[in-house]
């Protein structure tokens, strides 16, 4: 599904000059779980941008389901983008002045669902995250379990082929964050490809495989059983 | 989509209720004065646009040439009209008018008690109904005007005299050289206000030919000037050369000692070029859309900062959206509804707003709006396309901005450091108190001219001089009446002039050196006791026992001395006239008698006894100077229970010559208070605005302020901190609008022969104000924000 070569990002301040990414290489399956892992600084962060399509590469090639994304424009990517990819974030990221129902209802409205469907759509995901009985609070009514749950819901109510995690559980206690990890797990099974960048080691044993970065480049590729 | 939008538009407004508040009412104040200008503006546009052959309809004037002088005439001879006609095939047909150039007395006589002085009398041919698009309530548009002594009501005419009874058939007096009974044929609607044809009455003009004064109309046979307002209709617009080319040709066969030239204005062009009158409004017209235009930009640059500004507070609902899918364009497509949103929020409000002030505005500019103006198509039109254009760029800087935020940054919570065009918000915050600084410089110096103007010495002493127009019905009783006035305890002097002071003056052609040379001469006929009663000096006195009320005799002052080239001392030289020859019997020092717009001109005095019958027979003001410390009221009713004794006929009025001299500079006053309002509205507009960014900026630094405050920092270089950045973009506004507001200022006292030069302490002083002001707003956030506890700010992060 995604195949990445030489990839390359640097970011440029007045005086110096950082590499992120430095020829990194790799490629990922559809239907894999997939963990990167590594220090902070590493490049984590810039690489899952890359694969989600939020920034864009100075060197190399990125193809994504068979098309080279790489010199894509925003308005390109952004298309491509609404159909293919849901994102997870550590901080949860949904709009306070939203309710549950609007902020999961959101990804449907700019892929064009109609309102009938997408009613339908949004109360059989928060169905599924068990949020159903939320659907009319504002993000701020809500525990940050559930929030992450509302998030999630947002992030599948599209049906993506490919799910970005950053850090889904960072800002949740252990409880919370096993039942966020079960959630992705379940969503891995019924086909669903998943790309979770995380400091956990707990919560990357869930992976098939982790990827170690460091310093831009990878340096280790572990196969869990 | 569309409901998603509308739905968080409304929920961001209500969640920030200061900032909503703070840019709706501040886009509402921007817009209802913009609307109000611009009302004002299309109605003077648009006079006259509403008849039916508008575009045909042109106005004769002629210009006659004397020596070295040009005189404009407005009016034409009776004549004039079937000549032109008959020579000048582009001609279809004419229409005269005369104005009435007095108000007349207006009675009806079967309620003799509704008596009243009227004005806007005009005569006019009988085909003037057709000719103008003047609608008839009663009457037949072919036939109300032919006979002579028939008139035509305007309504409110018809209601004032025959209250609800059909006025048709009967009878009305009206006063010119003598009472005249009228027939009334018809009853019209009133006059819109953007007509400059303007009738209380509407009289056949044949009654002109059966009255005393006929001859004053009739008399000169050829194409000339006159009398009357020749209105022509052309076969075709493209006609007006040929036709002023025709009577080019005629005028130059002529054998006068004269030159005449002809111009062709269109009924339509008529108001704006009109050069004769009160013609301040053009001075409006050139400088209120640009006010206009500055104020709407002030309110939508507040707009836009502010909205930006907060946009920070939305960089992460951006981030969110175009991770969901959400393209450049369709975020750019949600701020623009947003800004529609409160765009048409502002606009609703600021309706109401120009709605509930029209008439205060309208009342400074001395002006009337006809209420079906405010919605005819035009305008309506016109405020359409506002909504549309204040939507269309309160958008286009917030869309541009927010959707180029990266949700990459924005959702890691970075969000500061794209805030968006801090820079473009320390320009706009520039442009703002540079406007206001601008205004409040102009204010000032408008405001010291009008000052000078009213205190400076004329060489007139004008206080407590209460001025009596009185008409030719007095009659031969003027001597008595004026000796009557006289014996008044509370009267020290009275004097006798033809015309009221600063109420206009006659103008004579003098021989030059040669005898070609012709100069004009201002003149004023008044009695031998003008010169003490106005307290007029002496540059070269009569010689003692010299006779001043002498027909062959004439006063002038220090001007003409020059002008008409006589010796240093003039006193008992002569004045070629042309036609006979006057004695300079003794030079004053020059007083303004008109305008301090203008330099002191040539001036003569024609002195007249007061007991001579001329004065009665022709009208003329009397002067009655009053002692100081006496009860004014009293006086005045003294001076009118004298007046009643001796003429019944003229209702009794009265003015006060000082006052008379303040009312040249009406323009000048209306465009003073006009302008000080503006400058009101746009400090308030500038002030609301620092206020909101202010209030955010700090906001944004409540982090650094919980550190500084940690480490040590006191209050006071918190406050200092925080208000510096801003004072110095008020400093620099100052630097900005000084000389745009110095180089305007300067234009503008070139209109003035006298006139104050620019101080220097007006730049300092706008400077302080707009310090001061911006001090205010900013320390109560600095201040709060000082006072802050740092454990809270620094938690929150």
């Amino acid at each position: 599904m995604i195949k990445i070569t030489n990839l390359e990002k640097f970011y440029r301040t007045e005086e110096v000059e950082t590499i992120a990414l430095n020829k990194l290489s790799m490629h990922v399956d559809t239907g894999e779980f997939v963990a990167i892992m590594g220090p902070s600084g590493c490049g984590k962060s810039t690489l899952l941008n890359i694969l989600g399509m939020l920034d864009d590469p100075d060197e190399g090639s990125y193809v994504f389901n068979g098309i080279e994304v790489a010199q894509f424009n925003e308005r390109k990517r952004a298309d491509l983008r609404k159909h293919n990819i849901g994102f997870v974030f550590q901080s949860f990221n949904l709009i306070d002045e939203l309710t549950v129902f609007e902020n999961v209802e959101l990804p449907l409205i700019y892929t064009g669902v109609s309102a009938a469907e997408r009613v339908k759509r949004v109360e059989e995901v928060l169905d599924k995250m068990q949020i159903m009985h939320r659907r009319n609070h504002y993000p701020q009514q809500l525990s940050g379990g559930q929030q992450q749950r509302v998030a999630i819901a947002r992030a599948v109510v599209n049906k993506p082929k490919l799910i970005l995690a950053d850090e889904p559980t960072g800002n949740l206690d252990s409880s919370n964050g096993n039942d966020v990890m079960e959630l992705l797990t379940d969503l891995n099974e019924q086909g669903t490809t998943i790309i979770m960048v995380t400091h956990s080691e707990h919560d990357a044993r869930y992976s098939h495989r982790i990827i170690r970065l460091l310093d831009g480049q990878t340096v280790m590729e572990n196969i869990m059983v | 989509m569309f409901k998603n939008y509308l739905k968080i538009a409304l929920r961001n407004l209500q969640k920030q209720k200061l900032y909503s508040l703070i840019n709706i009412a501040g886009l509402a104040v921007g817009l209802a004065v913009c609307m109000m200008i611009m009302l004002y503006v299309t109605h003077e546009m648009t006079y006259d646009r509403f008849h039916t052959n508008a575009k045909r309809i042109y106005k004769l004037q002629a210009s006659v040439k004397i020596g070295g002088n040009t005189m404009n005439m407005n009016y034409m001879s009776y004549a004039s009209g079937p000549l032109v006609k008959q020579s000048q095939p582009g001609v279809e047909g004419y229409m005269r008018t005369l104005d009435y150039f007095k108000p007349v007395v207006v009675s009806n006589p079967l309620t003799p008690e509704t008596k009243f002085k009227e004005d806007k009398l005009i005569f006019a041919d009988p085909a003037f109904f057709n000719f103008f698009t003047f609608k008839l309530k009663e009457g037949s548009a072919n036939d109300v005007l032919n006979k002579p002594f028939s008139v035509v009501l305007s309504q409110d005419m018809a209601k004032k005299y025959f209250g609800d009874t059909d006025p048709i058939g009967k009878t009305i007096k009206l006063k010119t050289d003598s009472v005249y009974t009228y027939q009334v044929t018809g009853v019209a609607e009133n006059t819109p206000s953007n007509s400059s044809v303007d009738y209380n009455f509407v009289a056949s003009a044949n009654s002109l030919l059966a009255m005393k004064e006929a001859a004053n109309y009739t008399g000169e046979q050829r194409i000339a000037s006159g009398s009357f307002n020749l209105f022509l209709l052309l076969k075709s617009q493209s006609d007006t050369l040929g036709i002023r080319n025709g009577l080019q040709r005629m005028a130059d066969k002529e054998k006068d000692d004269f030159k005449t030239f002809y111009n062709l204005s269109s009924l339509t062009s008529l108001h704006l070029s009109n050069n004769f009158g009160d013609f301040s409004n053009l001075k409006y017209l050139k400088i209120f859309p640009l006010v206009a235009v500055l104020i709407l930009l002030l309110a939508l640059v507040n707009y836009m900062s502010l909205t930006t500004a907060r946009a920070t507070l939305r960089a992460k609902e951006v981030g969110v959206r175009k991770v969901s899918g959400a393209s450049r364009k369709t975020i750019a497509a949600q701020f623009y509804v947003e800004s529609g949103l409160f765009t048409l929020i502002s606009f609703s409000l600021g309706y109401a707003l120009c709605y509930a002030f029209k008439p205060w505005f309208l009342n400074i500019l001395q002006l009337k709006i006809d209420n079906s103006f405010l919605y005819s198509p035009t305008v309506l039109l016109l405020l359409f396309g506002l909504l549309l254009l204040t939507a269309l760029i309160s958008g286009i800087y917030p869309s541009v901005v927010l959707s180029s935020f990266k949700p990459v940054i924005t959702l890691k919570g970075k969000t500061s450091k794209q805030s968006g065009g801090t820079a473009v918000r320390k320009v706009f915050t520039t442009l703002q108190f540079s406007i206001a600084v601008g205004l409040i410089i102009c204010g000032v110096v408008i405001d010291r001219q009008l000052y000078y103007l009213r205190h400076a010495d004329t060489g007139l002493d004008r206080e407590n001089v209460v001025m009596i127009p009185v008409s030719n019905s007095i009659g031969k009783n003027y001597p008595a009446f004026n000796k009557d006035v006289q014996a008044l305890a509370g009267i020290s002097n009275v004097a006798t002039s033809h015309y009221a002071m600063y109420g206009g003056h006659d103008m004579y052609f003098m021989e030059g050196k040669t005898k070609e040379e012709s100069v004009g001469l201002a003149a004023l006929s008044v009695d031998d006791k003008f010169i003490p009663t106005l307290g007029l000096k002496w540059k070269y006195a009569p010689v003692a026992g010299k006779q001043l009320a002498n027909a062959n005799s004439i006063v002038i002052n220090e001007t003409a001395i020059k002008e008409l080239h006589l010796p240093a001392n003039p006193v008992g030289s002569f004045i070629n006239t042309g036609n006979g020859k006057l004695e300079v019997a003794g030079v004053v020092k020059n007083f303004n008698f008109s305008s301090m717009e203008t330099t002191i001109g040539s001036l003569g005095l024609f002195i007249k006894p007061d007991t001579t019958q001329v004065w009665g027979q022709e009208g003329c003001n009397l002067f009655a100077r009053v002692k100081p410390h006496t009860n004014m009221p009293s006086v005045i009713n003294a001076i009118q229970a004298i007046y009643k004794k001796y003429d019944q006929d003229t209702p009794f009025s009265y003015s006060f010559m000082d006052e008379a001299f303040d009312k040249q500079y009406k323009a000048e006053d209306r465009l003073a208070s006009i302008f000080s309002t503006f400058t009101y509205i746009t400090i308030l507009l500038a002030t609301l605005g620092l206020f909101g960014l202010a209030a955010f900026t700090i906001e944004q630094r409540t982090k650094e302020i919980g550190i500084r405050k940690v480490l040590g920092a006191s209050m006071t270089t918190i406050t200092t901190l925080l208000s510096t950045d801003f004072l110095k973009l008020i400093v620099l506004s100052v630097i900005v609008a000084s000389p745009i507001a110095w180089y305007a200022m300067h234009n503008w006292l070139q209109n003035f022969a006298y006139r104050i030069a620019v101080p220097w302490w007006v730049f300092v002083l706008a400077g302080a104000m707009a310090l001061i002001t911006a001090v205010v707003t900013i320390s109560y956030h600095a201040i709060k924000a000082a006072l802050a506890n740092p454990v809270n700010s620094l938690r929150s992060e």
